[in-house]
């Protein structure tokens, strides 16, 4: 009997270790709380395109583009198309990045950043769940509830802004695509930038 | 009066301070302070001789638990970068890479170096220079130092070298740098190790036949998005060789044809290039 239960809870533990995110499968739900303290569930987004984006304001990708404007601009030019934005900083209290819901809600007024919301995972749990690894490290949603991008903001992993002009953004390029009924012909990339400041 | 000798005396501890500055800046250029280290442009022979390629050296030191990156940086970082300025006649290769270490920063893997590492650079010299003048290599670097947090660090590196008709030796203790970071870039794999991978659905089998059992032997891929690189590499070795479990990449969507990158093992690195059977015919029909 007993070892029937050990059974049970092993299989339980294989199907979680299973659930990777991959591009084409559903993407892991989660309920998660922004710095105004409203709480945000994926699902209730049904019907439109999210974006999750890895963020860390001390990093020097970050840095990279939110500097030179070019995050805002993205988040201005896609939430004005219907899009959902969700910036999401996993950075464990005491590490860089970690931010009160204050200190990030300065930070975004005076970046002019323009996301949905930016939500707070201090314990690292929507990180771990997404197996988020750098900052930047973007994720994009389908309508459907779909993984269609996992990886980079871009094709240049360096941290010098100069780079920007000439890079290829992913995210538009599989936006763009999505929205115009094709399929996504960069689903992945390697997600370039600074290790995601999990707790230890 | 006072006040002239004050001003005159200001005037020339001011001139003296400028032309110190400016001497450190023409002796330092080969050497650069990057963020919690330094950087060096070392040359293996003192002077260059026409028509006769050189090798440079990108020689770091770094602080204690500060690394930078392999050529594959793994799941963070980036690697060093070098953009050259030469004169006509020399053509700088590509950066070599010793074999990396493992950088853990769980979850995540990077590859890289921590300490000190000396990244060789071949100088193709194709003729054009005289004997007797002297040219300047310079090459502007960029690269990220990290430990828990990553610093970017740029330097403008030069160095000048006397054009000779016969071969100059560097110093004993350059030269033996030099040697060791040829000893430690990977060899290419013999023929008879013949690597090859078997796609297991989640994850490569990675086969080498050494011809004898090793220790400690893991993989270090070239590119991105093959394998999990935090994930354990399962290693089993005997006599015939060894055998290592590499688990896929979330990110990998597409098969993979070869498996390229470096075995690391404690008797040295090798270069893998190796085929990958696909995966089992079962396996096929339930995609």
């Amino acid at each position: 009997m007993k070892r029937g239960f050990a059974g049970i809870v092993v299989v339980m533990a294989l199907s979680i270790l299973a659930l990777a995110v991959r591009v084409g499968e559903p993407a892991p739900n989660f309920t998660a709380t922004d710095s105004n303290g409203k709480a945000h569930t994926l699902s209730s987004y049904r019907g439109k395109f999210v974006v999750l984006e890895w963020h860390n304001q001390g990093c020097p990708y970050t840095k990279k583009h939110y500097d030179s404007g070019n995050m805002e601009r993205l988040q201005k030019e896609w939430t004005q198309k219907g899009v959902v934005w969700f910036t999401v900083i996993s950075s464990a209290p005491g590490t860089q990045g970690y931010v009160t819901a204050e200190q990030e809600n300065d930070y975004m007024h005076r970046m002019h950043a323009a996301p949905t919301a930016a939500l707070l995972d201090p314990t690292g749990n929507l990180g771990h769940l997404y197996d988020a690894k750098t900052t930047p490290h973007m994720f994009i949603i389908n309508p459907d509830g779909v993984l269609i991008y996992d990886g980079a903001i871009d094709d240049k992993p360096t941290s010098d802004p100069a780079d920007i002009a000439t890079s290829r953004n992913y995210v538009s390029l599989a936006l763009n695509e999505a929205m115009s009924g094709k399929p996504v012909s960069t689903p992945t990339s390697r997600p370039y930038g600074c290790s995601v400041k999990y707790a230890h | 009066m006072v006040r002239s000798f004050q001003l005159r005396w200001k005037s020339v501890a001011l001139v003296t301070l400028c032309l110190g500055l400016a001497a450190s800046a023409i002796a330092d250029e080969r050497r650069a302070s990057i963020p919690h280290g330094s950087v060096e442009l070392l040359s293996e022979q003192e002077s260059i001789q026409p028509g006769r390629a050189i090798h440079l050296g990108l020689h770091f030191r770094l602080e204690k638990g500060w690394h930078i990156y392999w050529i594959n940086p793994g799941d963070s970082g980036e690697p060093p970068r070098l953009e050259w300025h030469l004169p006509a006649g020399l053509r700088a290769g590509a950066l070599e890479w010793p074999g990396p270490s493992r950088l853990p920063i769980p979850p995540l893997m990077d590859y890289g170096y921590e300490g000190e590492v000396l990244l060789p650079v071949p100088i193709e010299n194709t003729s054009g220079l005289t004997a007797d003048g002297e040219v300047a290599l310079a090459a502007d670097l960029k690269a990220i130092v990290c430990r828990e947090v990553c610093i970017p660090a740029k330097a403008q590196l030069s160095l000048s070298l006397p054009v000779r008709a016969a071969r100059s030796r560097e110093s004993a203790e350059t030269q033996a740098m030099f040697r060791a970071a040829q000893k430690a870039l990977p060899k290419p794999a013999p023929a008879n190790w013949r690597p090859y991978a078997k796609d297991l659905g989640d994850s490569f089998e990675l086969r080498v036949n050494t011809g004898r059992s090793v220790s400690e032997a893991w993989f270090a891929p070239l590119e991105p998005l093959e394998i999990e690189n935090a994930a354990p590499q399962k290693s089993v070795t005997s006599a015939a060789g060894v055998r290592l479990i590499l688990k896929k990449s979330d990110q990998l969507l597409k098969p993979v044809s070869r498996l390229r990158g470096v075995l690391v093992m404690s008797q040295g690195a090798y270069m893998i290039d190796a085929p990958v059977a696909p995966a089992a015919a079962k396996r096929k029909k339930e995609q």
